[in-house]
């Protein structure tokens, strides 16, 4: 029996294990357009008003749509219409905004509709999705969008939250919500708020239909019901996701670019329909070598750098960074500095350090941002001279700032000033880490190094996040890292870090307190972008370069690459998987390409 | 005879339960990550944390949450992941499969190889073919499984090309995808596994049968297949089943790099998340299994060996 048997297994096994690496790249055979990209880690919800995780973000963003996006190719970020004819109009208080819905929106096919075929959006889908974002029972991720925004709002959130889960929401009403007929609607704010609208083109207020969460219950979490530009034609958590063009698609691709777009190819399509590739192909790949080897065979179309293959891959001289020559020619790279902050923060509660600005100043000063980016994150980043990243309007390409000195000698006057003579007297200094992992122990080492060399010690505590945040929402620390990323595109959402009324546990979790840096931060709060705002920004970046609340700020950046066959590719932070914009040249038939080739 | 036993050894159960169940609760409330903070992340409030926490039912009273996790444990319905929303028995069912492709043949191989190299080595104890392969064995298990992992993936799947880097398909087709994995696997495993196998057989070749057998004119071979295999089968045994339970988690590293849909990382996914309902499912379950496979380890022991009585 043996005899017979193991032949056939063998012969089975050495079929299966044929070469099978660089035969074909990532695009389908046949006419099916196809795009390959890896998932870097599994999806937690795919219900809209319940997921606020990047992974679950990057599907929910394909799956739905929003009344608003932000415009794909615009620079500066700007929103655009979505499912409304054109941008909302405001009322001569600037306090009503009235919305007009396209009348050429449809749902999914799916059977929780009548007969299985997806309906028109009508008004009613907005102002369910509104109240699920407003329910406390549903909504506990990202409520805080548009938290004191919206006439009503906050009541109704109030209200929903003495009703047991699940219980029906009967007559309760967002009183700042108004349907005017079956296209129109207004939106009340409870003050004039040039930022209320960024809210809506968050996955958070993605428009859900009644029918699909009343049907699936528990799992509308897992079966997504959208009028978004893919469907899910096959779903799981940890292996191949597949979304497939839905045919009927409002969107078109833009007509207009920014400066350079047209050359970079990037306006080929304009006013095409969109999507334009028919399926796009989701595995689950964590780590970042197998990731690398797939894209390198050709079998991914796109994948994000990490810090070793960057170094191993590009090379950086005096025009900045760019492949190497071993790969230049074969792929496409992009850097594109992303929406976060990272640095040091200082406790003003703390003794030592509160109230002692001279020795925050020296510290500030002996750590160079711009070399732990250049050594600890091979260059992937900029040093920040004030609390803005790079993209957002009212950072240092917009407004005067400069950089804090690193000379030697005026580091050593600081210490003396603030008591501690090349460091004599002063004891180790404690900064608390959000991780325990190894590329946050070679940070720190990074940090210890630099204040050694004036005489500066500095210990570390590792530990998990949640009791990292423990520890900082009870301000029981002396430094500690952080990084905050934008919930919106806007100044205000990093400066309100340092706002007193948002002291520990609030955001301002090292109690910076400056009446003069608080009159600004209200100011500014609800104010345009524009010269008085951008004034008003230089005079908070003295504060804070004076105060020292925070040392050591940099700015990440998103890199990657991308095969030369993937049309239509910019980086976007806020869109991240832009898949209904991007396309892939058709593969010729009888003629398979080596990876890299256009 | 063993009907009682069994059934004794299925009652102490209970208590083993019980305890574990306790171990886990307070380890999870006194070292574990808050989920509600994981899953709002830094810039969510403290009252949206409190409410998200008493959606999940973590503000009730530790004893009132204590028995609740009891009654889980009896109905054997841990509740939905706070993660994914799905129930233990979903995601089991959904990774399993595969996690057990992936284990359950190295595991068979590695045990059949690992004894018969074991054995040869032992009978050819002493001399140099077995000083060389034990350098090369001690050699193998230097070498970080991660370390064989990255390499050979690299070598055989994307410079020679003679396998997929990653991912999986159902069927008969999985073996095309899980192939590397089995060999890296089953490399990996041998040399500890060989090493224990050899020591076992080499203290069994000394025993007083093995003399008596061989004074009674039987071959050094027929000794050692015949006398010292079966007497060793105890040992060999306890150690091989020993590891069968954590088959079920999978392969943690080897899923994470080969993108193999299993379970290896709901664990790890689950305490880095502080997902509860899945940390006391998988963890009243590995508990439940192991200590089910200790007893049919006794039951084994008692059919292999007339000597042991079960009392």
């Amino acid at each position: 029996m043996m005899r017979r048997v193991l032949p056939v297994l063998l012969a089975l096994w050495l079929c299966g294990c044929g070469p099978c690496g660089r035969g074909g790249d990532s695009r389908a055979e046949g006419a099916l357009r196809r795009l390959t990209v890896a998932r870097l880690e599994a999806y937690k919800s795919l219900d809209p008003q319940r997921q606020f995780d990047a992974a679950s973000a990057d599907l929910v963003r394909n799956l739905y749509d929003r009344l608003l996006d932000y415009d794909y190719l615009a620079r500066p970020f700007a929103l655009s219409p979505n499912l409304l004819t054109r941008l909302p109009g405001l009322s001569k208080d600037r306090l009503t905004y009235t919305f007009e819905l396209r009348d050429d929106v449809r749902f999914i096919d799916d059977p929780c509709f009548d007969g299985g075929k997806g309906r028109p959006l009508v008004v009613e889908d907005v102002i369910y999705t509104f109240e699920r974002f407003a329910d406390a029972n549903v909504n506990a991720l990202s409520y805080s969008l548009w938290q004191g925004v919206i006439k009503g709002m906050d009541e109704y959130r109030a209200r929903t939250a003495e009703l047991r889960p699940g219980a029906d929401r009967g007559a309760l009403s967002i009183s700042g919500l108004r349907k005017l007929d079956a296209r129109h609607f207004t939106l009340e704010l409870t003050r004039e708020n040039p930022r209320a609208l960024l809210a809506l083109a968050s996955n958070a207020l993605a428009i859900v239909p009644r029918e699909a969460v009343q049907h699936y219950g528990d799992q509308f979490a897992h079966h997504p019901v959208g009028t978004g530009p893919f469907w899910l034609k096959q779903g799981s958590r940890r292996g191949v996701i597949v979304l497939a063009r839905n045919p009927r698609y409002h969107l078109r691709y833009p007509e207009h670019g920014s400066a350079g777009d047209a050359e970079a190819g990037l306006l080929r399509d304009a006013g095409k329909p969109l999507p334009r590739i028919d399926e796009v192909h989701l595995p689950l790949i964590e780590e970042p070598q197998p990731r690398m080897l797939q894209f390198l065979a050709g079998q991914l179309d796109w994948v994000p750098f990490d810090r070793d293959t960057f170094a191993s891959m590009t090379v950086r001289d005096t025009l900045g960074v760019r492949l190497s020559a071993a790969h230049e020619g074969k792929f496409r790279l992009y850097l594109e500095p992303d929406l976060r902050v990272d640095g040091l923060r200082f406790n003003f509660k703390d003794a030592r350090l509160g109230s002692n600005r001279a020795l925050r100043q020296a510290i500030a000063h002996a750590l160079d941002a711009s070399a732990f980016v250049a050594q600890m994150y091979n260059g992937r980043g900029a040093a920040l001279r004030t609390l803005i990243p790079l993209p957002i309007a009212g950072s240092e390409r917009d407004v005067a700032a400069s950089a804090p000195s690193h000379d030697a000698q005026s580091i050593r006057r600081k210490l003396a000033e603030a008591g501690f003579p090349g460091g004599r007297g002063l004891p180790p200094l404690t900064v608390d880490y959000r991780s325990t992992t190894s590329v946050t122990r070679a940070n720190y080492e990074f940090q210890r190094a630099r204040l050694a060399r004036f005489g500066i010690a500095l210990q570390a505590n590792f530990q998990s996040f949640t009791a990292y945040m423990k520890k900082v929402e009870a301000g029981d620390f002396q430094i500690i890292d952080f990084s905050w990323g934008a919930d919106y595109p806007d100044a205000e959402n990093f400066y309100q870090m340092l706002y007193s009324h948002n002291r520990a546990p609030g955001s301002n979790y090292g109690s910076y307190d400056n009446p003069e840096y608080d009159r600004l931060f209200e100011e500014i709060r609800f104010m345009p972008n524009g010269p008085e705002r951008y004034a008003r920004f230089e005079r908070m970046n003295a504060l804070i370069r004076e105060d020292v609340p925070v040392a050591m700020l940099w700015n990440l950046t998103r890199t990657g690459l991308t095969q030369r066959w993937v049309r239509n590719f910019k980086y976007h932070p806020l869109l991240e998987v832009p898949f209904a914009y991007l396309d892939v040249e058709p593969r010729a038939p009888a003629q398979p390409r080596a990876p890299g080739t256009p | 005879m063993w009907l009682p036993y069994a059934l004794r050894r299925l009652a102490a159960l209970v208590p083993l339960l019980f305890g574990v169940a306790l171990l886990v609760f307070l380890l999870f409330h006194a070292v574990g990550e808050d989920p509600a903070r994981v899953a709002l992340g830094q810039h969510a409030s403290a009252e949206s944390v409190a409410r998200l926490r008493a959606q999940w039912g973590l503000d009730q009273p530790l004893t009132r949450q204590f028995a609740e996790f009891l009654r889980q444990v009896v109905r054997f319905d841990y509740g939905r992941s706070f993660i994914s929303n799905e129930t233990l028995s979903e995601l089991l069912a959904a990774g399993a499969p595969v996690s057990l492709a992936l284990t359950l043949p190295p595991f068979a191989i590695g045990f059949a190889v690992s004894v018969g190299v074991g054995l040869w080595l032992a009978y050819h104890r002493g001399r140099w073919l077995e000083r060389l392969a034990n350098t090369a064995f001690v050699a193998a298990m230097s070498v970080s499984y991660l370390v064989y992992i990255v390499v050979l993936q690299y070598a055989f799947a994307h410079r020679l090309q003679w396998f997929p880097v990653g991912g999986y398909a159902p069927g008969l087709d999985s073996v095309r995808y899980l192939a590397l994995p089995w060999l890296i696997m089953l490399l990996s495993s041998l040399g500890p596994d060989v090493r224990i196998y050899r020591s076992i057989f080499v203290d069994e070749s000394g025993a007083r049968y093995a003399w008596t057998a061989r004074a009674k004119g039987a071959s050094e071979l027929r000794v050692f297949v015949v006398h010292v295999l079966r007497n060793a089968l105890i040992p060999v045994l306890t150690h091989a089943l020993g590891s069968l339970p954590y088959l079920l988690l999978g392969a943690f590293l080897m899923e994470r790099y080969f993108s193999l849909p299993g379970i290896g990382d709901l664990m790890v996914a689950a305490l880095h998340n502080g997902d509860f309902p899945v940390i006391k499912g998988l963890t009243m379950s590995l508990a439940l299994v192991y200590s089910g496979v200790l007893v049919i380890t006794d039951l084994l022991y008692a059919w292999l060996d007339p000597r042991v009585r079960l009392r």
